[in-house]
């Protein structure tokens, strides 16, 4: 006589149906959500960017590639140029000041980390709109720095630390650096105690386990800090606008101007559709790269 | 003198004392291992020694020289931590050499010490394997072997087999133990388990509430323990309420028992301590001193011992006997049990 002689079955198969069912309504919300907001507007803008331009900012549906052609101009390779420069130095700075902050509120005393989360955080809630207005008061002629800095002789009189570069990738680094340091601050505060106390008995300093064992064990978390300012810094709209001249004009502010100034809106959804292409390929070669760099490991 | 020495250690963490005006001397060579319950200090006192904690009181001394304030970088004890804190960015190899590295020694001579540490941790060849890639026997090793790649003066291990299956933790104390012993380095090994401390150790420092409680070989201490604690913390002992009589005897309820020694003065309350082993157990009376009368309460055959409880006096008495020995007697019946009185040794409550 067998289990199943007597009526006992095995449940395995209908337990294992039912997660199924419940996982497949509950993600069927967000997909949903993704396929409308995200994947929908893509494929229009893609078949916005081949349409024909009409006049008076109009475009009738085609398949055409005059707008794609405007992109291999020397224009277009300097407006992503310098977009790229911005989006890179902008990491840089952010995640080599981010990432030694972040270290130091870990291996602070609960008390004083948990008051520097909720500075960072509440510096977050200020909008970017009246920080980049509050900047552009700090730096120009009339504005506490550029005072302080024309009385101490370093700056001529009557002159402004703005519209410029610096001016730029200062606004943007002071508001994206809460966010990488937040970013990396679970990490770090997960990071094992241990590893660098083994390396203090090995005969490592301070420094030297920073840079030989803490900086190498965050390598991946690193390069994803640097991709996350550079994916922000290259949508960047109002700080160029607003403290920069138009060479420091990013990519976003030309698809604005394409579309709105110039009525061309395929042109604006070709360049859009060409910074798109541009990050995921940014993305896949770095993946590419650290996978190869662990499978050398 | 030659070795380690700790003088007065004291670490307060505000009102609380994690280690307690802790003196002890370690000759150099010897195998050390601090016992104790957990929070009784034992950790903090090693923390001290390498470095990683800074003494609130105290001296520490190496060879005569006082290291107290010196960083953990500058000592280079090699420590094995309770986590391995082996770097997963570093294949095998470059864990090992890590010490080596900032020393500056040239690649060649690099390459072969990893060679030979391997080689003395059996895991030849593996120089180039990821941690990752390694079973928790061989990460142990590879911690042991990158903490003795800077040939260290003392050598440290922070409870390392703690996270190993019984097997495979029983054959890492061997190889630990046989690795000291060829290498005749000073080793202090921080455990709960009296058992690896017992079967590893020259010098046993039993510790609690962050004191030194006892010190000394680990026979030594498990048939003569100093006090209460110890005697209840290694191995199992019968702690029995009594009353000292006189310089010899003391009183168990209303049974007066002969001991070697007592301490205190008469009327005073002590502890009798007596291990299992060495309470015999008979069905009648044999006439003999220290015999208490009591009623089986349980019997456990263990197969290689049989394990008893007799109720005399109000508490349970525990005892061991040898198969051959048992008087085969079942629960509820009387028998009698003796005390040996040289094996009754009386502690201070």
């Amino acid at each position: 006589m067998t289990a199943a002689d007597i009526g006992l079955t095995a449940p395995t198969g209908d337990l294992q149906a039912k997660p199924r069912w419940i996982l497949a309504g509950l993600l069927t919300g967000p997909a949903l959500y993704i396929l409308i907001m995200a994947i929908v507007p893509a494929f229009l803008m893609v078949q916005l960017s081949l349409a024909h331009r009409e006049v008076g900012g109009l475009w009738s549906p085609g398949f055409e590639l005059t707008q794609y052609r405007q992109l291999a101009t020397p224009l277009f390779a300097r407006i992503m140029g310098f977009s790229l420069l911005l989006a890179l130095t902008g990491a840089a700075i952010c995640v080599s000041l981010a990432f030694p902050a972040a270290y130091f509120i870990t291996r602070m005393r609960r008390r004083a980390q948990v008051a520097w989360l909720v500075f960072l955080l509440g510096s977050l809630s200020l909008s970017e709109v009246l920080i980049v207005f509050a900047f552009q008061v700090l730096l120009s002629t009339s504005g506490t720095l550029a005072g302080a800095l024309t009385a101490v002789g370093l700056l001529a009189p009557g002159g402004s630390l703005y519209p410029n570069f610096p001016a730029v990738l200062t606004c943007l680094v002071y508001l994206l650096l809460p966010y990488v340091i937040l970013f990396f601050y679970p990490a770090l505060s997960q990071l094992d105690p241990e590893v660098e106390q083994a390396a203090a008995t090995m005969g490592a300093s301070r420094v030297s386990t920073f840079a030989r064992v803490v900086l190498p064990m965050m390598r991946r978390q690193i390069l994803t800090g640097v991709l996350l300012v550079v994916i922000f810094t290259f949508g960047a709209y109002l700080t160029p606008l607003v403290l920069g001249r138009p060479p420091q004009w990013t990519i976003a502010i030309h698809i604005n101007n394409a579309a709105m100034g110039a009525g061309n809106l395929p042109l604006a959804a070709a360049y859009a559709v060409a910074v798109v292409a541009f990050m995921v390929a940014l993305l896949v070669v770095t993946r590419l790269l650290s996978r190869r760099r662990e499978a050398e490991a | 003198m030659f070795g380690l020495e700790l003088r007065d250690l004291t670490k307060a963490y505000g009102e609380h004392l994690a280690a307690d005006h802790v003196s002890l001397s370690i000759p150099h060579g010897e195998f050390v291992c601090f016992l104790g319950p957990s929070g009784c200090g034992k950790t903090t006192v090693l923390r001290m020694i390498a470095g990683l904690e800074t003494p609130t009181s105290g001296a520490i001394l190496l060879n005569g020289k006082a290291i107290t304030e010196q960083p953990a970088n500058s000592r280079q004890f090699g420590m094995v931590f309770q986590s391995l804190a082996l770097f997963p960015h570093l294949n095998v190899g470059e864990n090992i050499a890590f010490a080596l590295r900032l020393r500056g020694v040239d690649p060649r001579r690099r390459k072969e010490r990893v060679a030979e540490l391997l080689e003395l941790v059996r895991l030849p060849g593996l120089q180039t394997r990821a941690i990752s890639q390694l079973s928790g026997g061989q990460r142990q090793r590879v911690a042991i072997a990158r903490a003795l790649a800077q040939e260290p003066p003392v050598f440290l291990l922070d409870e390392p087999f703690s996270a190993l299956d019984a097997k495979l933790r029983e054959e890492m104390q061997n190889e630990l133990r046989a690795l000291q012993q060829r290498l005749k380095i000073t080793t202090i090994l921080v455990t709960h388990d009296q058992r690896e401390a017992m079967t590893m150790a020259d010098t046993i420092v039993v510790m609690g509430e962050g004191q030194i409680q006892q010190h000394g070989p680990p026979v030594s201490i498990y048939k003569h323990p100093a006090n209460r604690f110890v005697a209840d913390f290694i191995g199992a002992s019968n702690l029995l309420p009594v009353k000292i009589l006189d310089g010899q005897t003391v009183t168990y309820g209303t049974t007066p028992l002969r001991v070697g020694a007592t301490c205190g003065l008469g009327g005073a309350p002590a502890t009798l301590a007596i291990r299992p082993e060495d309470v015999v157990i008979t069905r009648a009376a044999g006439g003999g001193c220290n015999e208490v009368a009591g009623v089986i309460s349980q019997v456990r055959d263990m197969g290689a011992y049989v394990e008893f409880r007799v109720a005399c006096e109000g508490l349970d008495i525990l005892g061991v006997a040898a198969p051959r020995d048992w008087i085969g007697a079942g629960l509820g019946e009387r028998a009698h049990v003796r005390l040996p009185v040289e094996r009754c040794q009386v502690l201070a409550t």
